[in-house]
């Protein structure tokens, strides 16, 4: 069995379960969970999956330093059941994102799958009337308000107040398109109300109801 | 010499005097020290897409008490080179401050798409260079350090060769520079004076790629 870090690094670096990093140490599964561990204590591991996907092991000689707190990606990623490939880190030092932060950042990035995976966060927003003023900074508004109504429609999240709502929908001089000539065939009632095209039909939001 | 609390220190105070939302990418010991490569670096070297905002952050540390550093010094730390940086000190902490280019190196697109850390500091977006584009700016610095940063790179992180090949490709097509001639005598100089673990095929690659650049360049 290999001893030294470097050595072991060298063996495993990429991503691996934890039946492979046990054949390639040549281990039991109970070994390896504790060479793992001891890998991760040391800043060389970082798992993704877990509860009904596999646990996957990213081990790489690069210990990036964890400065600040978690990113969009990681605050998302805890807070909905769709999970998103990091693709770089993210963190931000001095202070932390709230959910109503990210929800708008998401909207506000035009990436389908972002913005898929933030739907989930309207039923954590504690304060509407912050989510209005981050969405009004970022002239967001009405495709949040779009958004939050089709969030309703599928799954279950806190209500709104009518103030918010009400000034959501009532924000001027805004682009129509979330994510640029993408419109829904299933969802014409909130298009048409929020004057705002959304980029999901039921099939996209199938994933939430699984 | 300044270490990775410091520079975090530094670019918070940074972010929280800019007005608006400004973004820049950190090179050399700077980025190395997100990687856990390096404890400390002389200076802080970072690269701005927009003339604008480099003269923003420049405001930012000459209000800090930055002075900007003579010619002299400047051609010293640089011998020869064009597009010499910014460079600003105070005390013992030093900031270069570079604009798309990297004195022979283009801040490419792909270098751009390459980049896997963001660090948000109030209105201060920093994001850190790949591994592969760190080795890439060390060759076109080549002050001394740099060799001995690159190797430690080579050592910490699984280098993707195919990656600074291609990128040395480009980056003879989009600037004067035969830069694959260049990354040569640097990969060279690392694997026989050093020690660093640069392949052999890779050396021959770079090689043959540089010989007929420089066929073209004789033949025009």
């Amino acid at each position: 069995m290999e001893k030294s870090i470097e050595g072991i690094l060298n063996k495993l670096e990429g991503l691996n379960t934890i039946e492979l990093i046990a054949k390639k140490l040549n281990l039991k599964k109970s070994t390896a969970i504790k060479k793992i561990h001891e890998l991760k204590k040391r800043g060389y591991v970082e798992t993704s999956g877990g509860g009904k996907q596999p646990r996957l092991y990213r081990i790489s000689r690069i210990k990036t330093q964890k400065i600040g707190n978690p990113g969009l990606y990681d605050v998302i990623n805890k807070n909905s059941p769709i999970k998103l490939v990091k693709p770089y880190e993210h963190r931000i030092v001095g202070r932390s994102i709230s959910i109503e932060e990210a929800i708008v950042l998401a909207v506000k990035s035009e990436n389908f799958r972002l913005i898929l995976a933030s739907l989930a966060l309207f039923n954590k927003v504690k304060t509407w009337s912050k989510l209005y003023e981050l969405a009004k900074k970022e002239n967001v508004r009405r495709k949040t308000g779009a958004l939050y109504e089709l969030t309703r429609k599928i799954m279950r999240a806190r209500k709104m107040d009518d103030k918010t709502q009400k000034l959501l929908l009532n924000a001027k001089h805004e682009k129509k398109d979330i994510i640029a000539e993408m419109h829904s065939e299933d969802f014409k009632d909130i298009e048409k109300k929020w004057n705002v095209h959304i980029p999901f039909n039921y099939n996209d939001l199938r994933r939430y109801k699984e | 010499m300044i270490n990775l609390e410091q520079q975090n220190e530094l670019f918070k105070l940074i972010g929280e005097i800019l007005k608006d939302k400004l973004e820049c990418y950190v090179i050399g010991g700077s980025a190395m020290m997100y990687y856990g490569m390096k404890g400390n670096t002389k200076d802080i070297d970072l690269v701005f897409e927009h003339e604008k905002d480099r003269e923003k952050v420049i405001q930012v540390l000459k209000n800090l008490g930055y002075n900007e550093r003579g010619i002299k010094v400047v051609s010293v730390i640089y011998p020869k080179k064009k597009n010499t940086p910014i460079l600003l000190e105070r005390d013992d902490s030093r900031v270069d401050l570079f604009v798309n280019k990297i004195i022979n190196t283009v801040l490419s697109d792909s270098m751009k798409d390459r980049i896997n850390s963001i660090y948000e500091y109030g209105n201060f977006i920093i994001k850190v260079l790949a591994p592969e584009d760190l080795i890439i700016t060390k060759c076109a610095t080549e002050r001394a350090g740099d060799r001995l940063d690159a190797v430690e790179i080579m050592k910490r992180a699984k280098i993707d060769w195919e990656v600074i090949i291609k990128e040395s490709v480009f980056q003879a097509e989009v600037t004067p520079y035969l830069f694959p001639v260049f990354l040569f005598d640097f990969l060279y100089e690392l694997k026989e004076d050093l020690k660093a673990d640069v392949p052999k095929k890779v050396l021959d690659e770079i090689r043959k790629i540089s010989e007929d650049l420089l066929e073209k360049k004789l033949k025009k």
